[in-house]
């Protein structure tokens, strides 16, 4: 599993879910720091298709956290809103998973988050296919 | 001259207490409900609050009492006093779940027409059967197979077309933390297009649908049709700040339009933007961009009106503002409108005394 991907399918866990599977990886952990974890805003860009400029289209509300495990490795975690603990817990995870801890366990929680989402993905796009429309001209 | 209030502060503080009675009490379910059963207005509340903040929007409007001007303030208000701490990637066409795409001006566009989640072919008939007892919507229908992601865009089908001019290439794009900001640099006309789209996001919708109204009835320079109208859920991708790789930390609606003039021998777009699900909006706001790009634009469709009488809370500050105590200049201009009687009596009364009388008619022959 790629990074992007595996970062992807952290954030878009649920929030109790992903936080308990995070204590389960902590037990592995041996010292943890957190650097940052704090809530803040990140802006959001829009490219314009008119003339292919990019303006802001607002901002949103994002809560991150940066840990250090073991005195080495970094890991990096956000999430919209404003749930601290959610962005340790993928701190933590992303941490873990860079720096070799629990590698298998963390792609699989991952691997079923990205399917549970493609799943809800599939199904909400297969009732957007059932409101399509063809148009004839008489 | 000053005027100051006796009890005040108490006054304050039991109006308020009054004010929070009257609406009943805050809980987490109440919040909840809300963010849950009232999406569009949630939406609302964030897109002119420039917040994408759905649980905080939801509470904004419970704590409000459904005020939303006052619920757009709370979270401007919030959202000073958090910190920024990054820019996402630029979202683009490839970040999109499209929920609902439609044109009104091409049938046969690039990936075709969904309808979506809308009430637009539906009865506007008021379900009372609800006031009595629960009602379950029905489960909706599901197709064989899904429909896309994304789709073509209808203005890109037209450049391929060479129906319109190619977007301009070649530039560097700009870093968004160049990006000109209406939230930390004040606008200067003409209006960098960057500070025009963002205005138009986080928008009053009641402000820019009165405008737009205003150029469709009649006081406008062009009429135009809608080249499509785009719902969407969004990824909202960040770059990771060690590894550098982009990913995405959750998604968000939002809704966005372009609008389509038939000229002489192109087309041209408008276009608009914003957080949340809001059609009446950017179909607006796509048209009122066009409007701005006119050179004779009708006044109230030039670009600075448009920008400052649609800004939500410096518009509704303004005019709340005036219920604020106004007593000393009143007063003054009472003051003056007194001397200005009170010279004008001496005056008259003056000359009544100093001019002869003019006695005519019967009286004076008599």
């Amino acid at each position: 599993m790629d990074h992007p991907t595996l970062l992807t399918a952290l954030t878009q866990a649920p929030a109790a879910a992903l936080k308990r599977f995070a204590d389960e990886v902590l037990a592995d952990i041996r010292r943890i720091e957190v650097i940052e974890n704090r809530v803040g805003l990140t802006m959001w860009p829009m490219r314009d298709p008119v003339h292919g400029a990019d303006f802001f289209l607002g901002e949103v509300l994002m809560a991150e956290a940066r840990v250090r495990l073991g005195g080495e490795v970094e890991g990096y975690g956000a999430c919209l809103g404003r749930d601290v603990e959610q962005a340790l817990g993928i701190a933590v995870l992303d941490a873990a998973w860079r720096g070799g801890i629990a590698t298998r366990r963390i792609e699989e929680f991952a691997a079923d988050q990205a399917l549970i989402q493609a799943e809800a993905d599939q199904r909400l796009l297969r009732q957007v296919e059932a409101t399509r429309i063809a148009l004839e001209t008489f | 001259m000053y005027v100051a209030a006796r009890g005040g502060e108490e006054a304050i503080q039991n109006a308020e207490t009054l004010y929070r009675a009257l609406n009943g009490p805050l809980s987490p379910a109440l919040v909840e409900g809300i963010e849950r059963a009232l999406p569009y207005l949630v939406d609302r509340v964030m897109a002119e609050g420039s917040l994408y903040a759905p649980d905080l929007a939801a509470l904004a409007i419970a704590q409000t009492g459904g005020d939303l001007y006052e619920a757009v303030l709370l979270l401007r208000a919030y959202r000073s006093t958090v910190p920024r701490l990054a820019y996402a990637e630029p979202l683009t066409d490839a970040d999109l779940v499209v929920v609902r795409r439609i044109s009104a001006a091409f049938k046969d566009i690039p990936g075709g027409q969904v309808l979506g989640p809308t009430l637009d072919y539906s009865h506007r008939i008021l379900n009372t059967e609800a006031l009595s007892r629960d009602v379950q919507p029905e489960p909706p229908a599901e197709a064989e197979e899904p429909a896309p992601r994304g789709y073509f865009s209808v203005a890109d089908w037209h450049r391929l077309n060479g129906l319109l001019a190619p977007t301009a290439k070649g530039e560097e794009p700009v870093a968004p933390g160049e990006l000109p900001d209406v939230t930390r640099d004040p606008i200067a006309f003409p209006a960098p297009r960057a500070h025009r789209l963002q205005s138009l996001a986080r928008a009053e919708t009641g402000g820019v649908l009165a405008l737009g109204y205003a150029s469709m009835r009649g006081f406008g320079l062009i009429h135009p049709t809608v080249n499509e109208v785009r719902l969407a859920y969004a990824d909202v991708r960040l770059r990771h700040p060690i590894t550098g790789v982009a990913f995405s930390l959750g998604r968000a609606r939002i809704s966005a339009c372009e609008v389509v003039n038939n000229m002489a021998d192109r087309l041209e777009l408008g276009f608009a933007a914003t957080l949340g699900w809001n059609e009446v909006k950017i179909i607006a706001g796509a048209m009122l961009d066009m409007e701005m790009d006119k050179a004779d634009a009708h006044p109230a469709h030039t670009e600075e009106f448009v920008l400052y009488h649609t800004e939500a809370v410096e518009s509704s500050g303004f005019c709340i503002h005036y219920k604020l105590p106004h007593y000393v200049t009143f007063n003054s201009g009472l003051d003056a409108l007194r001397r200005v009687l009170l010279k004008r009596d001496t005056e008259q009364r003056k000359r009544v005394i100093d001019e002869p009388v003019v006695v005519e008619g019967e009286e004076a022959l008599a």
